[in-house]
This record gives structure tokens, sequence and C-alpha cells, in this order.
């Protein structure tokens, strides 16, 4: 029987029971207390440009239908008739302007309201029988959009978006604002993967130590310059609301030098020194950090790397959003977007999706070892002997569990910042994913579909 | 969000009996290729491809009948010239290339060849492949299943590929990484 208040105890201390990793019994604690209430991504503005657009996605079990209706507002539908529990769309993308359910063919206008039922007066008796005005698929519970990024909440009293974003969307700002004009998504690249969805949240949130090793390949065969031993310790980590990332140190220079460094064109470095703050260019200028990888908790990452693309050693930048997608203890589907400035130049947007497809995704150099590593995670986290075994997280810690060094004083972004290798970030997001197991899940009413009123 | 006309159908021409010399040199060139890769000779796969080529794997994706599109036109899971492709087989070189170390167990079932001339001296030649991958002693098998259309330039010792567009059977892999080439 699981003990969830020792379990957490421990991953406060550090010291992470390795069973975590693949135990249906935190898997069902997970869905019903932290996936029922935490703010969760679903989709972005670009992927549902026009009215009627749609995609459908899932939180965890739960598909909802998110699409821009005939006014341009944004909706996510729960995707589950409210006859008899058809699934209204079967497509994951398109653009309709109603669904029709399959099986008896009630009928949604794409805003969800409920327009149409076949043989109203004679099944139902008309309205009495079934309140049918009025009645619309069930909302998510709560929709929030920043920057483009749409996310939903299971639980009706969730805070504001913005407000549980907190500090973190001074980072999140760097790569989803290069330009007033924002990010346009392509993909998702999808997959499963057999590993436990914890694993690539925590290591996008914070592991920088893995890169000089795990990575090592990409550097031998000179696809990127930076994850070196040497060169990534220098980087900066950083906590800050929900959210933790990790950076580069970049080589001296101004603003315009340092992005120049990463490979952006004149144009788009114009347009960043524009659209960031004082602060935000001031962690790049100032403090010489550049963004790499970072995860909002719980299951949003980002990535933002700068390979070289071609023969000649052309660096060009470019940035992921990916989304660790639990589908059971031991398994995840992988959702992977290649994302740019939607004011970006045509052949600048051709060589940083050309650097995405190398490095990151289904086929990325980076991603396929990740990956192998977090599959055998998983596989041996499974038994008896890991029950036994507490896993070390303590990394930049004292034995008195103080940080070694202290933060890093005058670091341009909010939160707390340290510099060299530190597991402050995995801790950071282990501490959030405790708080939500130890919160009784949020309460819920009940719809009833067109009953007496 | 952007889409390609549906791949899944047939080239509806009528393509080389399979007595003629084309076919049967394409369809050898196929299942030679195939064996290249599942023995990881990657070096000698990369002789078989020809400086310009593009190798394509476009997000297949669930659409409603009628909705035009099965796939997407602006994201691969490959979108690889020469230069890419070169990186991939050099990365596997190193001693550091952990997710194929201990390397997959592959087989490439290559079958339903079907080969057309072209007006430029050059093959089209669609298939069929069916990888089988095993990895370790735990894990289950995963299975790759796709439409491949192939354009073979001819060379003085034999064809060069110039031009690979796989069509992937499933819009979610069921395979940890593409780690691989099809
Ligand atoms: S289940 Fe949808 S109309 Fe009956
Ligand atoms: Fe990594």
């Amino acid at each position: 029987m699981l003990d969830v208040a020792a379990v957490v105890a421990d991953v406060r201390r550090g010291m992470i029971p390795a069973h975590v990793y693949n135990d249906p019994e935190i898997f069902a604690l997970e869905r019903d207390r932290l996936f029922s209430r935490a703010w969760v991504f679903l989709a972005h503005e670009s992927e549902i440009p026009e009215p009627g657009d749609y995609v459908v996605r899932r939180v965890l079990a739960d598909s909802f239908i998110v699409a821009r209706d005939e006014d341009g507002t944004v909706r996510a539908m729960f995707n589950m008739c409210l006859h008899r529990g058809m699934q209204v769309c079967r497509a994951e993308m398109g653009n309709a302007s109603h669904f029709r359910c399959p099986y008896h063919a009630w009928t949604y206008r794409n805003d969800g309201r409920l327009v149409g039922l076949p043989f109203h007066v004679d099944a139902y008796g008309g309205e009495d029988g079934f309140a049918k005005e009025g009645q619309s698929l069930l909302p998510a519970p709560a929709l929030d959009v920043h920057q483009g990024l749409i996310f939903i909440s299971l639980d009706p009293d969730a805070p504001p978006l913005r407000d549980h974003l907190g500090d973190f969307a001074f980072y999140l700002d760097l790569y989803a604002r290069q330009s007033p004009a924002g990010l346009e998504l392509r993909g998702p690249q999808r997959w499963r993967i057999k590993a436990n969805w914890k694993i690539g949240a925590e290591n996008f949130a914070g592991d920088s130590y893995h890169t000089p090793h795990t990575h090592a390949s990409v550097v031998d065969i000179g696809l990127f310059r930076e994850p070196k031993a040497n060169k990534r310790k220098e980087g900066a980590l950083y906590t800050a609301g929900p959210g933790a990332g990790t950076t580069y140190k970049l080589p001296p220079g101004d603003l315009t030098t340092r992005l120049r460094h990463v490979g952006y064109p004149d144009e788009m470095i114009t347009r960043m020194r524009g659209a960031w703050t004082r602060a935000q260019r001031g962690l790049v200028e100032n403090d010489g950090f550049m963004i790499s990888a970072a995860t909002l908790f719980p299951n949003l990452s980002l990535v933002h790397n700068w390979p070289k693309i071609d023969d000649s050693g052309t660096v060009v930048p470019f940035i992921s959003l990916r989304q660790w997608q639990p589908v059971s203890a031991n398994e995840t589907e992988v959702l992977s977007w290649f994302a740019v400035d939607a004011a970006a130049p045509e052949p600048f947007k051709r060589d940083s999706y050309k650097a995405y497809v190398m490095c990151f995704g289904s086929s990325g150099m980076f991603e396929q070892d990740d990956v192998e590593n977090w599959v055998s995670i998983t596989d041996v986290a499974a038994g008896t002997m890991a029950r036994r075994l507490n896993l070390n997280s303590r990394m930049g810690l004292t034995s008195a569990g103080k940080p070694l060094k202290p933060p890093l004083a005058g670091f341009s972004g909010p939160g707390t910042a340290y510099q060299g290798f530190g597991e402050f970030n995995q801790r950071h997001w282990l501490s959030m994913w405790g708080d939500h197991l130890l919160r009784p899940p949020p309460v819920h009413t009940s719809a009833d579909m067109g009953a007496a009123r | 969000m952007t889409g390609t006309t549906e791949t899944n159908t047939a080239n509806v021409n009528v393509p080389l009996r399979y007595t003629d010399p084309d076919h049967q040199d394409a369809h050898q060139f196929l299942v030679e290729e195939a064996a290249t890769l599942d023995r990881q000779d990657f070096a000698g796969w990369l002789r078989l491809l020809a400086e310009d080529i593009r190798y394509v794997m476009p997000v297949r994706v669930t659409t409603a009948r009628g909705a035009g599109f099965d796939s997407l036109a602006d994201m691969g899971h490959f979108d690889e010239d020469m230069y890419a492709l070169r990186k991939r087989v050099e990365r596997f070189g190193t001693q550091h290339a952990w997710t194929e170390d201990p390397p997959s167990r592959t087989r490439r079932l290559v079958t339903n060849v079907r080969t057309f001339r072209t007006g430029h001296g050059e093959l089209r030649v669609e298939s069929y492949l069916l990888l089988f991958r095993s990895r370790g002693d735990t894990r289950d098998h995963d299975l790759l299943s796709a439409g491949r259309a192939d354009i073979l330039r001819p060379a003085p010792d034999g064809h060069r590929l110039a031009r690979r567009e796989i069509t992937v059977d499933e819009s979610v892999l069921r395979t940890q990484n593409l780690a691989l080439f099809l």
C-alpha cells in the first residue's frame, strides 16, 4: 500500500524513491490530484488560425476539441456527445462549421452549441423531455491563453493562468515573443515511448549535467559546439514560478553580437530588442546567458539550441515545444512542435526547421539518446529493488541542505539562479509534484444533460 | 496547419512488367539497400545516395475523409539533405551514440515493388516496407509500416537514390525514436 506522505517527504529531502518512475498507484494519484487541477498546455493559436479550424488534443484520457468558432473565439470542448457519449470528432485536425455525432446525428456548432437533435418532438416531446436550448458540449472547466499558448485546467476554480505562470512568464516570453507577431507552430510529431512522463519533464527543467555525456556524440560530429562539459557548467540554472530552465553562457559581446552568435539575422534581432523588456535583454546583454531547455510544470517543455546546419558551418537557432503526455505509469506520448517567430524571414524559417529536425523530435540526434535513457530508467523502476532505492537528487547541496554556492547575484531574471551544475530545478519541479500529490482532488459537480429544469 | 494531398492513393499509371530489366534493377537495388541497412553498413548506404538527395517522411495525421490531406506539408519526421544524412551516419560511428549501442536488431521486408519510367531517364519506384525492430531483452518489438516512393537515377555502376518520400502508416509512431533509416 502506497504511503504517499512518506514518498513526498523523501522527495523533499532530495531523495527520490525510484519506483515513482513506474508505479501504477503513483500514476493514479497524478491523474486524480495533479492533472485534475493543473494548467495543462493543449495547443497554440497558430495551429487553428481560421474560423472553423480545430485540433483534437488530450489531457490523459480526456479528449478535447480545440476549435476557433465563427467569431474567432477559441474554445476547448470535451469530445463526448451529450446523448450516449460518442466522440463527436474523430479526426485530429481539420476545419468544420459543425460536428455531427456519428451515432444518432446530434449536431453541434463549432462553438459547442447543440443545434440539431433528430425527432426532438417525436422522441422527447420537445423541450419538455429534453431541454435542448442552451445545451452545449461540456466546455473545459477553465481555459486561458498566454502568448497564443492555449492552456486548460480541469479545475473550475483554477487561478487565472497569468497568476499561475508568475515569474516564469519572463522566461516563457523569451521563447514565445521574439516579436509582437509571436510564435507559429508546426507539427506536432507524435510518438510513444516506454518511459514515465516525469523523466522528460525533469530533464528539460534543469539537467545540464547530462548534456556533456548523453549528447557527447553531437559534439563529436561538430553539430553543436556548446554541450562540452566546461561550457555547460558555465550556464545558469533558474527556477521561477511554476517553471525552471537551463541556459548557456555566451562569449563576450553586446546584445546584437550575442544574438548573432547563436545565428539570428539582424532583422530578427531588431524585433527582439523591441519586444523584450530591459530585464529580458539584460539576461543576454549583461549576464551573457542564452535560454536553452525549460519546463513549465507539469508537462510542457521548451528547447532553444543553435546547431550547424551545413558543411560551411552556418549556425541557426531553433525553438521546440514539447509535451510529455502521460499514457500510463510506463508510457508517454511525446508531442513535439517546431516553433518559430511568425515574423521571421522565410529563409530563416526554412533553416531553423532543418536545425530542429536534425536535433529534436522523433528522429532528432539529441532526442534519440535522451529517450533511450528514459526508457531504460522506467524499465528497471518497476521492480522490488527499486522500492528499496532512494535516488540522490541533491546535487548542489551540502549535507546540511545548504547550496554549495550562493545564488547568482545581480541575475537579470526573476526567481533564483545558480551557475554550474545542480539539481535545484528538478527538486523545484518535484516539490510542486509533491504538493499536488498531497492535496485532495478538486471538488466538482456533475452536469445533467437536458433533464427537467 | 497545411496538408498535402492524400498520400495513400496509389499511382494509377501502369507499372513496368516484372520481366522488364529496369524493374528488375530497381527491385534488386531496394533489396540490396535493405540488406545494407540491416547489417548496419551505414557508410555503404550513403554510397547508394545521390549527392543532391531529398529524404523526407511527412507526419501523417488523422483527418476526415474529404479533408483533402492526411499528412503535414510542413512537418516531417525526416526532412533531410546529404549533410543531415551524413551527420546522422557520422554520429552512429562515434563511441557515444547510446541509443543504438547495443544496436537494435532490424529486418526490413521490402515488397510490392512497382517501377515506372519517368521522362528523364530516371525510375520512379514504389515499395512497401515493414521494419521489424527488436531492442534488448525486456521490451516488445516495434513495427514500422510505410510506403516509399523513390527516384532512382542511373549511374555508371548502378543507380543512386535521388529522392525518397516515406509515407508512414501511423500518426503516432510506436517506436522510441527514428535512430534508423527507412
Ligand atoms: S451518442 Fe451522439 S447522438 Fe447519440
Ligand atoms: Fe538531453
